[in-house]
């Protein structure tokens, strides 16, 4: 599955580089640069909002782009979606 | 007659969580209660309130609700016939509200009689901080749902809970039980919105775990719906009913 | 206060006054409980989710939380104890505990006995009525977590929390109008209100930047209380303090 990254600028009060990530011509993902206000964190990729599949409600954190491609495409690839923790849904 | 089936209830719910003695419920019989009749969505008690009375739910079902400044409403737990529904009211005014989610019969007590009783009968005492204490673990389950569970496990995890506490109370027939929820009840009580609720439902039916229709639920695969919600009855406190 | 009470059994007493009357009879039966007080580090459990203790625990010093584990290893906070608290009084009632009890900061604690406690609200029905009356509080606090989880956007949780912790330190005279001690991270901020770390993160500078607060190591300096209170729609009646 091919991943298209689209840059944009999400205003989400602080930060501003995002990207809007296309799978198959679908929006699943809005990701989101994260700011020097959080410090560990600061200029890590933070899952602002997931569609569908990837909509949980402990988004995570990536060190960078490439780490975030791989988990969107793994949870994209599970055929229906996680309903709790720990569920693979069928892959 | 009535009377009978009335106190029977409170009595029976109470004997959920605590062993009481001939006399205990013969007192609890003779508790004076005045009965009032409530249709769907009427207040049975009222945020602000310092009520002089319990209300004792006979029949029907309530829920528990605060309404924020803009609107927004919070469920925040359901009641079964038996329940005292504003058992705070004994020592703390209303911070919240009460409302018949069906029509619903609702015994009023008076706090002199109820604390009279609970002066004089430490095991109804008892078993009544327990059924409190129950509460409170049940409201933490719908804690942890919110905070961390996906909405398709908190609304499974929601129909399995009702299912189980309906059934201790012999309220399920088969695997039906009627919980008139609507959706916007639903959404209410586990945090989501209206349109995120209404597709959880139509999976849930899709990966034939229920039905929900005109108010009946009918739970097709209980395991599955269990696993689905991450449901574990313990916290409940259920003893176990003679099948 | 009784004459040579413990700084425990002040901490008891003063707790129990805060929420109802105590006859002097029955404050010094509650000084004459036996306290076995400890010394708790931060970040351990006192209670796991699943024991069965025979004795429950009152916070002296510290601040401690009640919490559950989730299967995918995510945790939930589901309530912030300060000092006079005795989170897992239920312990007496309910034989096993469906959540933990761990201490957030390094903690002192006082054990009392569940026997001692049954014993005492046998002979005191007024003791009974001040611990009931202190879980339908708990309750009622509760319910108003819930709400926040549920209804409430991520700036209204954090400001009506911290306007929350902020009466309960001061009605046990460790917090002033200008603020408090918080020596809570972010991570627990975020456990305990579901948000993400990022959210609490992003909440917390715009309350820094409107000039609401201010953080000055662990202590949280409010300067417009009047604001915070409107930004998290607080309304302090739920604490049902005295």
């Amino acid at each position: 599955m091919n991943l298209i990254l689209q840059p944009v600028m999400v205003d989400t009060g602080e930060e501003g580089e995002g990207c809007l990530v296309f799978a198959e011509g679908w929006l699943v993902a809005v990701l989101v640069r994260l700011s020097e206000t959080h410090e560990d964190a600061a200029g890590f990729w933070f899952l602002e909002k997931g569609f569908g599949r990837l909509d949980r409600p402990d988004p995570p954190i990536f060190s960078d782009l490439p780490q975030a491609e791989q988990w969107i495409k793994e949870h994209l690839e599970i055929r229906r979606p996680p309903r709790w923790p720990g569920d693979r849904g069928e892959v | 007659m009535v009377r009978k089936v009335v106190v029977g209830r409170f009595v029976e719910n109470l004997e959920l969580y605590g062993r009481l003695s001939e006399a205990d419920r013969a007192a609890a019989a003779a508790l004076p209660m005045a009965v009032r009749r409530f249709e769907p969505g009427d207040d049975i008690a009222v945020e602000g309130d310092a009520p002089s009375q319990c209300r004792l739910l006979i029949t029907g079902l309530a829920f528990r609700h605060k309404t924020l400044r803009d609107g927004r409403r919070q469920i925040m737990s359901f009641h079964v016939p038996g329940d005292i529904c504003d058992i705070e009211g004994l020592l703390l005014s209303m911070d919240h509200s009460v409302s018949a989610l069906t029509r619903a019969e609702v015994g009023f007590v008076a706090h002199t009689a109820m604390e009279a009783l609970l002066d004089s009968h430490p095991a109804i005492s008892r078993a009544l901080w327990r059924t409190e204490l129950v509460e409170a673990a049940v409201a933490r389950e719908w804690m942890v749902g919110m905070g961390r569970r996906t909405a398709y496990a908190r609304i499974a995890h929601l129909f399995c809970e009702m299912y189980a506490r309906l059934g201790a109370i012999g309220m399920v027939q088969g695997n039906r039980c009627r919980f008139p929820i609507t959706q916007t009840h639903l959404s209410d009580s586990l945090g989501l919105s209206v349109v995120h609720t209404n597709r959880v439902l139509q999976e849930l039916r899709k990966d034939g775990l229920l039905s929900f229709r005109g108010g009946e639920l009918i739970v097709h695969d209980w395991p599955g719906l269990q696993a689905a919600g991450e449901f574990e009855p313990g916290y409940l406190h259920l003893r176990a009913k003679s099948a | 206060m009784p004459a040579n009470a413990s700084p425990e059994h002040q901490r008891l007493i003063a707790k129990l006054e805060s929420i109802g009357t105590l006859t002097r009879e029955e404050r010094l039966a509650i000084a004459a409980l036996p306290l076995r007080p400890k010394q708790v580090p931060e970040n351990s459990d006192i209670v796991r989710d699943g024991d069965a203790p025979s004795e429950s625990c009152l916070l002296v010093e510290g601040f401690l939380c009640r919490y559950k584990m989730l299967p995918d290893g995510g945790r939930q906070i589901l309530a912030i104890h300060t000092p006079g608290d005795i989170p897992d009084l239920q312990s007496l009632q309910l034989k096993v505990m469906d959540h933990s009890l761990g201490t957030l900061t390094p903690c002192r604690v006082a054990f009392v006995a569940h026997k001692d406690l049954h014993e005492i609200t046998l002979r005191y029905p007024g003791i009974t009525a001040l611990f009931w009356r202190d879980t339908l509080i708990d309750a009622a606090i509760f319910r108003e977590w819930l709400t926040g989880v549920g209804r409430r956007t991520a700036h209204q949780r954090i400001a009506h929390l911290i306007c929350e912790i902020h009466v309960r330190l001061k009605v046990v005279g460790l917090a002033d109008n200008g603020g408090f001690n918080l020596p809570i991270t972010q991570a627990e901020l975020a456990d305990s209100l579901g948000l993400s770390t990022v959210h609490v993160n992003r909440v917390l500078q715009d309350l820094r930047r409107d000039g609401l607060i201010e953080s000055r190591g662990k202590y949280l300096a409010v300067n417009d209380w009047r604001a915070l209170e409107a930004a998290g729609g607080f309304d302090p009646r739920y604490l049902h303090v005295l």
